[in-house]
């Protein structure tokens, strides 16, 4: 047996000529994968729901102080960490008169929010995301959620953060 | 006693191109709205509403068993085609 029919034998062993054969095992294979991304996408919503009943997300306790009202002019803001948290919150002195505070994260992709002064708005300058300063709902832009907030309690000269009434009840 | 997998396997092929393509596009639905059930899911998750989680696991859940028995329906091939090619020496 010459040395070219013996590769010529053993290369057509190797690789499969007919074609429509080759094509369908890739699209079983891809019919299998999208079912184990199926799996996959179940899983991950077990998890969700999971994470959600049994490691709720801790909540603020009791009531902190941030500072006092005439460290803070109106239209401006205060940032402030609570003892025990990461999260950057953000205290807002608005044009009537009254405080606001929410999570200083914008609820896209995180980035640091600014209040606007003047304008009643706080904005995220990643991908122009734009908050009700009196409420925190989405006026604009990609984020999905409003802006997680904190009730302001102010006791004479001093203003302090307790958890939102949604989180309490 | 001819079976739905006999036959199938007997099929012409362009018969079990059209079930396959309909096959991974039902998958690719069922993607989808698993995706869109997920980030729902997630997005009333951070905003503590948990009333959704669960139905939309359960949802996932169907979706998934669902996909899982159309691969049931997967055509194997054509025996046909492979008693071809045996004939005509090619897997020599």
């Amino acid at each position: 047996m010459s040395k070219e029919s013996n590769l010529d034998k053993n290369w057509k062993k190797d690789f499969p000529i007919h074609k429509q054969e080759a094509a369908q095992v890739s699209r079983r294979d891809f019919a299998k994968f999208l079912t184990l991304v199926s799996g996959g996408l179940m899983v991950g919503s077990g998890l969700v729901a999971a994470k959600s009943y049994f490691l709720p997300k801790e909540g603020v306790e009791g009531e902190h102080f941030v500072c006092k009202i005439k460290d803070i002019p109106v239209g401006g803001t205060q940032t402030f960490v609570i003892e025990g948290s990461k999260i950057p919150y953000m205290l807002i002195h608005l044009e009537d008169g009254t405080f606001r505070a929410y999570e200083q994260k914008c609820t896209h992709l995180s980035c640091a929010v600014f209040y606007k002064p003047g304008t009643g708005e706080i904005h995220c300058p990643c991908h122009e995301g734009l908050f009700d300063a009196k409420s925190g709902d989405v006026l604009a832009g990609p984020p999905p959620r409003a802006l997680p907030k904190l009730d302001v309690v102010v006791k004479g000269e001093s203003i302090y953060v307790t958890a939102a009434h949604e989180q309490i009840s | 006693m001819s079976t739905f997998r006999a036959g199938q396997n007997q099929a012409n092929t362009k018969k079990l191109n059209i079930i396959l393509s309909t096959i991974i596009f039902i998958l690719i639905l069922n993607v989808t709205i698993q995706i869109w059930l997920l980030y729902a899911a997630l997005n009333n998750a951070l905003e503590n509403n948990r009333e959704i989680l669960i139905p939309a696991f359960l949802a996932s859940t169907v979706l998934f068993f669902i996909g899982l028995g159309m691969l049931y329906f997967l055509p194997n091939g054509n025996n046909n085609s492979k008693e071809i090619l045996r004939k005509k020496d090619i897997y020599t």
